[in-house]
């Protein structure tokens, strides 16, 4: 939707892109990663289309435990920044600096991951549902369809946010107002929302298809943007700015 | 404020100080310029160069709705094919022409009205889409052809056809595209062509008024049964026994068997001996196989079994027919490979029609004919002839307006030599067809050479009609029988050329024209830089210079080459020199031109908006769902809005900004909620727009929401000018007090018109309706007699205010005086802004009081959405950006919905038109009925310039070439939906729902954009005018 330029003339405060840890794990997994969350979606398509509410809601218990591992694995949390945790793995090397790294992982990174979990399922998702019944979702009906499927856009697209950002006011007033560079944690929540829009176009085609039911397509839309937009966030557009003027 | 009048002293105060400033300025800035000194008369001068600019705009903004108009009259008069429709019927009593002794029945129904009857009582059995292959067998014995599973499945007609050829005849049955069921049960009763408008006394209902089969049966007191589709009981409401009659849903094509079951269980009964009596028509409409062909395609085992159930059925009827009743099996349409239709290939219209009698009354020309055509190709008969062979049949006078003409196989008598008999009934048909040719030709032109033709054949057959007598042979019969039926082939073929063929040529150049409309509008709109009002003289004389020698060269070549259609050569060739004319304008002001493509977001936005809406009207679904695409779409703005709100530098901005973009999404949301669903959004919409689905009337609780709008809407709009103080002088007067007083009024009047409808005051009717007449004029007359004056004259919302200190106000102009105290001028922020808008809330008045509650409540959402869009617009910057007329654009489109319309005829709400009036009265009803279906969109085409003059500063240049600019945007916006709509529809012109849905939104675009560029030209462009001239009085005109 944005036009994405060079750079930005003005940049209001120094924000940086989010790397990803500079581990060989690291720089593996975060390519593995969006494979794994779009099989394990495709995997359990026919159940949701069968029946979205209990599909949804088993899909989300994978989906946030793969989030977490990518998070813990790839991202700095937030506060700390990438380099402290790649010099003390760097510095550790051998078998006991991996085990040093791993119990320092649980408290370092697991637990802020659990942390953007219970943020990104108690804050941005009822959030997520009150935009979705904004833009056309049944004001009085499927609640638990909308609140699922803005659950999943939510644990794809602002759970990483939240790890990497936290709940710094300023940070997030940068983040919806698409001023921060582009990277590929923000780049997934952008692709995530705009492939949630895009999902809505075949609902009203008169095809009699079981998958244009409410939210389906939406839910779809956003697994597909979310991987587009985490790649091309990451690889392509890497830093760049969102001009919107 | 003219000289020598005197002012209110604080007006006063204001006034001259800023005049003075004015006029310092415009001398400093005319600098070495040859200028009066007197600042009067500089002013009055730039005051006249001022209104000439306007009104040389207002004149190039109407070539281009010419331009427009000659484009939608050019297709539409190429593409609306208008069958003019009689309320005449033809009488029992009154047989069109004498016939022999043989045939006078002395116009009994007992005996057979113009011609003796053959059958008491009849079985029609309509067999949807029961396709003439079905019904024979596999093609050309020995061919290696395989046969399908529509094959053999259904060979009951042909082998009594066969075995019994003078009980039975089975013939291809060719329908009239299109090929949908509503359109074709009209021709098989009425034996008319469809056409797209059937003008007539009722437009909107779906009843068919015109003389047909069902109602002469009526008429006649015969009892009809109806079992099964329910689509006959839309078009003959009323017709059929209460009792005996079962219709059955016809829309869930998934369900085979339901219908015909619920047909067959019912009709056997009614065959039996014991009950023949209650009934003398039975007509059975079976929807099975067509749903099998929708649902598997023709070669599916599916089909087969239901094919096979037919063949069952018709046996057993056979043997329970008793020996007076007439049973006919036919089929409305075919079905094309994929088991669909409407359109008119081969496959989709070669239908089956079979007539059995147990007594031997059918015969055959040739013995080689007892055998029914192998294709559908041989000895076709046409649906609409069932019309004057059943009602001859039957004894029944052939209905008004049919074209089709006797079955030979029925009347031509069990020997296949009775010509006489067969000269009678074509005599009776074709002299029933000259009836009505005669009274068509009085309502719409023919072809004059073809007409004439013939009436000649129409003469020469009456004379040898009159040459016979009681001892001529039947070739001489034959030989009259020949030249009737010439004369019903040369009828039909003229009607058919009128009615059934579209003008493929005058569509395309149609087409054409508002493509080229469209690209010199978007040039202008988005493609010029600079002040756009200073471009309409080049722009106008060189545009209408081409019109008029477009017009001139058209008509020359039409004289010269007679073979070209005058008035299509001389609208075509005006057209297109017209836009090369505004083109070579363009070419002249080519350092001007620059790039139509957008520069930043809000440009593709605007785009994309556009053109998915225009992309997505060649889909009927998203035709049908086009109110939630709006919804969809003004959403995403707001939240846009709302996002690059955040990103402004400014806090006021930032905050404004997110809080009015907030509240237009929220408004958005809540006005959605204001429902009424077309048929095909069923079941998944609920209409919420009256009292219940099936009610056209508000629901009392309805009735509280234009007392709450006349309550808070001022309050809230007021709020708007709050924010730069510039609720003042007549502000005040007309927000506080004349809107709010005609909103009550307006609200009085719906209570009272439930009042009425209701009857909750027996006895006080006669007064409640006075009352509420004169309560609605009341209020037109505060729009127009108090809104309007006010709008015209009122000085600009300013005021002064003096003293020492002053707190420190964005909208407040402080300016020191003597050192000691200061003056502030309040308002001045928005001084172009608060003066313009009030123009919308008088309209706001004028539209809102033609809807229904519901609607009013809508269109008071839509009023203050527009206030905060201006907001929007405003704090990030957005007035030269398209975005702001396109979401105007989108939001008279979105409540044009919410205000309870569909694109349907049937949506139209004629009552409206009674509103302020007792009867109907031209022009205004037709006006009021167009406010009513179109307010939403007059109101956001009022608003548009507003987009360019909320909060801007009161000396800006540039301002009238602004408002040129957004409201050409606009106008671009509806002339895209406009083409779009209109190829789609020329495009899809056999498509099945061409009628139902691509047509409809097609008129909607059409009539939409002239409206639009009406209003947009008149009364915004026009309206800015005295907006500007009151500005101009106080800071001098721009």
């Amino acid at each position: 939707m944005a036009t994405v330029l060079a750079s930005h003339p003005k940049p209001r405060a120094p924000a940086h892109p989010t790397d990803v840890l500079p581990t060989d794990t690291a720089q593996l997994y975060t390519h593995i990663h969006p494979i794994l969350v779009l099989s394990l979606y495709a995997l359990q398509f026919p159940s949701i289309v069968a029946d979205p509410v209990p599909a949804l809601a088993r899909a989300l218990i994978p989906l946030s435990i793969l989030q977490i591992v990518y998070v813990a694995i790839c991202l700095p949390p937030t506060g700390g920044t990438a380099t402290p945790v790649v010099d003390k793995k760097k510095a550790g090397g051998g078998g006991g600096g991996a085990e040093k790294g791993k119990k320092g992982g649980v408290r370092g990174t697991i637990i802020p991951g659990f942390l953007s979990l219970i943020v990104a399922s108690t804050i941005t998702a009822p959030l997520l549902a009150a935009i979705l019944v904004l833009f056309g979702a049944p004001l009085t009906t499927h609640h638990a369809h909308t609140l699922l499927a803005a659950a999943h856009i939510s644990f794809l697209g602002t759970l990483p946010l939240v790890y990497v950002h936290g709940v710094d006011g300023a940070a997030w007033r940068d983040i919806i107002a698409l001023l921060r560079p582009v990277d590929e944690v923000y780049g997934g929540m952008i692709g995530g929302v705009v492939g949630a829009w895009l999902g809505a176009v075949p609902i009203p085609l008169d095809w009699d298809r079981e998958w244009q039911k409410w939210p389906v397509t939406i839910v779809t839309g956003a697994y597909v943007g979310w991987a587009v937009g985490k790649m091309v966030g990451g690889v392509v557009l890497k830093g760049r700015k969102i001009v919107l003027e | 404020m003219d000289n020598g009048e005197p002012a209110p002293s604080y007006e006063g105060n204001a006034a001259s100080y800023a005049k003075a400033k004015a006029e310092k300025e415009q001398q400093e800035s005319q600098g070495l310029k040859p200028t009066t000194n007197d600042a009067a008369a500089a002013k009055k001068q730039s005051e006249i160069q001022f209104k000439a600019a306007h009104g040389l705009l207002v004149a190039f903004f109407s070539l281009i709705l010419v331009l427009q108009l000659l484009g939608i009259y050019l297709f539409t008069s190429g593409f609306l094919l208008t069958r003019f429709t009689f309320d005449y019927k033809s009488e029992c009593a009154i047989p069109p022409a004498n016939t022999s002794a043989r045939a006078n029945t002395a116009g009994t129904s007992e005996r057979g009205c113009w011609h003796p009857k053959t059958f008491d009582k009849a079985i029609v059995i309509l067999i949807d889409a029961l396709r003439y292959d079905f019904t024979v067998p596999l093609p050309a014995e020995g061919s290696d052809e395989k046969p399908h599973h529509f094959h053999n499945a259904f060979p009951i007609l042909y082998e009594t056809a066969v075995e019994h050829p003078r009980n039975a005849f089975l013939l291809p049955f060719i329908a009239d595209a299109p090929t949908a069921t509503m359109q074709r049960l009209k021709g098989l009763t009425t034996g008319t062509l469809p056409a797209f408008v059937d003008a007539g006394s009722n437009f909107a209902g779906t009843a068919i008024e015109e003389d047909n089969l069902i109602s002469q049966l009526k008429n006649a007191s015969k009892r009809i049964v109806h079992l099964g589709d329910d689509t006959w009981h839309a078009l003959f409401p009323d017709h059929f026994e209460p009792e005996l009659t079962r219709p059955y849903d016809s829309f869930n094509v998934w369900d085979l068997h339901t219908v015909d079951n619920g047909v067959t269980d019912h009709v056997f009964p009614l065959m039996h001996a014991s009950n023949t009596s209650k009934w003398d028509v039975v007509i059975g409409h079976y929807l099975g196989v067509d749903h099998a062909g929708h649902r598997y395609g023709p070669d599916h085992s599916a089909m087969a079994a239901k094919l096979r159930q037919m063949d069952d059925i018709i046996r057993r009827m056979i043997e329970q027919l008793d020996d007076s009743t007439l049973l006919v099996v036919m089929g409305d349409h075919g079905m094309d490979a994929k088991g669909d239709h409407g359109g008119e290939s081969d496959d989709e219209i070669q239908a089956a029609l079979w007539m059995y009698s147990k007594q031997e009354r059918f015969g055959r020309s040739s013995p080689v004919f007892n055998t029914p055509p192998a294709t559908a190709k041989e000895r076709p008969v046409a649906q609409i002839d069932l019309v004057p062979t059943l009602s001859l049949l039957l004894g029944m006078p052939i209905p008004f307006n049919n074209l089709g003409k006797p079955i030979e196989e029925a009347f031509i008598g069990t020997k296949g030599i009775d010509y006489e008999n067969l000269a009678i009934v074509n005599r009776l048909t074709s002299a029933q067809i000259h009836r009505y040719q005669q009274e068509y030709a009085s309502v719409q032109s023919m072809d004059e050479a073809a007409r004439a033709a013939s009436l000649m054949s129409y003469k020469h057959a009456n004379e040898a009609w009159d040459s016979t007598g009681a001892k001529s042979k039947s070739e001489e019969y034959a030989r009259v029988y020949g030249m009737y039926q010439t004369y019903q082939q040369e009828t039909l073929d003229i009607c058919k050329a009128m009615w059934a063929s579209f003008d493929v040529p005058r569509m395309l150049n149609g087409v054409t024209i508002l493509t080229f409309s469209l690209i010199m509008l978007a040039v202008y709109a988005r493609g010029l830089t600079g002040d756009l009002s200073e471009l309409s003289p080049v722009l106008l004389s060189r545009g209408g210079t081409g019109t008029v020698l477009g017009a001139l060269l058209g008509f020359g070549v039409s004289s010269a080459v007679p073979e070209i259609p005058n008035q299509h050569a001389i609208i075509y060739a005006a057209a297109i020199f017209g836009n090369l004319g505004i083109a070579s304008a363009f070419w002249y002001l080519r350092r001007r031109l620059a790039s139509v493509l957008p520069n930043s977001i809000w440009g593709y936005l605007s785009i994309i908006f556009t053109l998915l809406l225009s992309v997505g009207f060649a889909a009927n679904s998203f035709t049908i769902w086009e109110d939630e695409i709006l919804l969809h779409f003004l959403s995403t703005f707001g939240f846009l809005s709302a996002l690059s709100s955040l990103r402004q530098p400014k806090t006021t901005d930032r905050v404004l900004g997110i809080y009015h973009s907030i509240l237009f999404v929220i408004l958005t949301r809540l006005a959605s909620l204001s429902r009424l669903c077309r048929e095909e959004q069923m079941p998944f919409c609920k209409s919420t727009y009256y009292a219940s689905a099936t009610s056209s009337t508000s629901a009392t609780w309805q009735l509280a929401i234009p007392f709450v709008v006349a309550l808070l809407l001022p309050t809230f709009i007021r709020g708007y000018y709050e924010g730069t103080l510039s609720y003042q002088n007549s502000a005040v007067m007309w927000l506080g007090f004349g809107l709010r007083f005609g909103l009550l009024l307006s609200a009085a009047y719906w209570a009272l018109d439930a009042a009425d409808d209701g009857g909750w005051y027996p006895g006080f009717g006669g007064m409640l309706k006075t009352s509420k007449t004169v309560i609605a004029q009341l209020t037109l007359a505060i729009a127009v007699g108090v809104g309007y004056p006010t709008f015209t004259w009122a000085k600009p919302l300013l005021n002064i205010e003096e003293g020492k200190s002053h707190t420190p106000h964005p909208s407040k102009q402080i300016l020191p005086s003597d050192g000691r105290s200061s003056i502030a001028i309040l308002g001045y922020n928005n001084v172009h802004g608060s003066r313009y808008a009030l123009l919308i809330t008088i309209w706001y008045l004028a539209t809102a009081l033609l809807q229904k509650p519901m609607g009013a409540g809508a269109l008071a959402l839509c009023c203050w959405q527009i206030f905060s869009l201006l907001e929007i617009v405003a704090t990030n910057h957005l007035s030269h950006s398209s975005i702001g007329p396109v979401v105007l654009g989108l939001l008279g489109s979105f409540h044009f919905f919410k205000t309870g319309h569909q694109a349907a005829l049937s949506s139209i709400q004629w009552e409206s038109a009674f509103i302020p009036l007792h009867t109907i009265r031209y022009p205004w009803s037709p006006l009021l009925i167009v406010l009513n279906t179109f307010g939403a969109q007059i109101l956001c085409a009022v608003a548009v310039p507003a987009l360019v003059l909320w909060k801007q500063p009161p000396k800006k240049g540039g301002l009238l070439g602004d408002v040129a600019r957004a409201t050409a945007t606009h106008v671009l916006f509806y002339a895209t939906v406009n083409l779009a709509t209109t190829m789609w529809a020329g495009h899809l012109r056999r498509h099945l729902m061409l009628y139902r849905i691509f047509s409809p939104r097609f008129m909607m675009g059409a009539l939409v954009l002239v409206i639009v560029d009406v209003v947009a030209i008149f009364v915004a462009v026009g309206g800015s005018r005295m907006s500007f001239l009151s500005v101009g009085e106080v800071f001098g005109v721009a």
